[in-house]
């Protein structure tokens, strides 16, 4: 934990940290929309579709990483899996998702699900 | 574990054109309307006077010097100190000096503050009123008959609330009727919704919002006595032990740029 005083060498600013969030949040949003559409199309039953979900939203994670915070972050020093430059903790970037996206992606779901299966 | 034979209703295709999409088509319009809606109908934060303006924001000078005292020097922050102390105990900045040990306005009687208090208010109506339509709506036309299937097996206790309207003792608890849907819309949407009106839209969950305000008003909110804050200052103020980040900053560079 950094101490309060390199906090306020190196502030963290309340609205950079708010548009990372937001940035993640709105993607989550709208791919677990869409992984739901293939799901329902897939006809995936029960625990088959949550681990589609969960799958493929380390995925999307895992290429938000690479494409957008590994250039300037690995640039910077920091190590190969450290999210610390842009995020609080490493389970906001990988995990926190999840929840983020459950309700479109069963929405989603359950719509295509019952069109395509007739 | 016995393999219960899956239940299968064969549903006439004309039930997806005439239930599904009519809700889920009215649930988005709704949403929309509802956010386009709160837009124009928000009221300009009212201008206010001088007096109140200064009251306020001389408060919030002391909050910001404690808050921020590092990056000043020792000398620019003892009199910033000083100078506020002074104008808090002597209440140079109230807004009624003749007030001081009285208390505070009550909400109910105070103007200022009840424009505050009717913003909240229409917000909430705002959520409310169509949610309640819309609900009434569907269980008077799409009541009675189960539309689809969840992707993924419930429990028992699930049935009473999803399948409202249809009472059987068998049937899977993965058949639904309309209302479970209209709510499975109600969480599902926001995502569509931020997609669609940018993610500060006003069709968000109501419990975000107020969330988000009933922080802010604290300070400034109906029956807080402001004499009482500026005093509280004083006393922060007067406890802080003052250092700056400047202090060591040649001996930072210098091993900054060693390494």
């Amino acid at each position: 934990m950094p101490t309060e005083k390199e906090f306020q060498i190196a502030p963290i600013v309340q609205e950079s940290v708010m548009h990372n969030s937001k940035a993640l949040y709105n993607l989550q949003s709208v791919t677990a929309s869409l992984f739901g559409v293939s799901a329902g199309i897939l006809g995936l039953e029960s625990y088959n579709g949550f681990l589609f979900y969960v799958v493929f939203t380390m995925l999307t994670s895992v290429l938000f990483y690479a494409l957008h915070v590994a250039p300037t972050s690995i640039a910077s020093g920091k190590g190969a899996l450290d999210t610390s430059r842009y995020f609080r903790g490493p389970y906001e970037l990988w995990t926190g998702g999840l929840f983020n996206g459950l309700a479109g992606f069963i929405l989603t779901w359950t719509l295509f699900y019952g069109l395509v299966r007739a | 574990m016995a393999q219960v034979p899956v239940q299968t209703i064969p549903r006439d295709p004309q039930l997806f054109y005439w239930i599904l999409f009519p809700i889920t088509v009215v649930m988005i319009l709704s949403g929309i309307l509802r956010h386009y809606v709160t837009v124009l109908l928000a009221t300009p934060p009212k201008k206010q006077d001088q007096k109140t303006m200064r009251e306020q924001r001389s408060l919030v000078h002391g909050v910001n010097v404690r808050t921020n005292f590092h990056v000043l020097s020792k000398s620019s922050f003892n009199s910033r100190r000083e100078a506020l102390t002074t104008a808090y105990e002597s209440g140079a900045y109230l807004k009624d000096p003749d007030r001081r040990g009285q208390p505070p306005p009550n909400p109910m009687s105070d103007p200022s503050s009840m424009d505050g208090m009717m913003g909240m208010m229409k917000n909430q109506m705002a959520m409310i009123i169509p949610n309640t339509l819309i609900m009434s709506w569907i269980n008077a036309f799409f009541s009675g008959y189960v539309i689809m299937k969840l992707p993924f097996p419930l429990t028992i206790k699930f049935k009473s609330m999803l399948q409202a309207g249809v009472a059987t003792k068998d049937m899977d608890p993965r058949w639904m009727s309309s209302i479970s849907w209209y709510f499975l819309c109600i969480f599902g949407l926001q995502a569509v919704f931020n997609f669609l009106l940018g993610s500060d839209n006003a069709a968000n969950q109501m419990a975000q919002q107020m969330g988000q305000m009933n922080p802010q008003q604290q300070p400034f909110g109906p029956g807080v006595d402001p004499d009482k804050q500026f005093l509280a200052e004083v006393e922060n103020l007067a406890v802080i032990e003052h250092y700056s980040v400047l202090d060591d900053v040649e001996k930072r560079l210098l091993e900054g740029i060693t390494s």
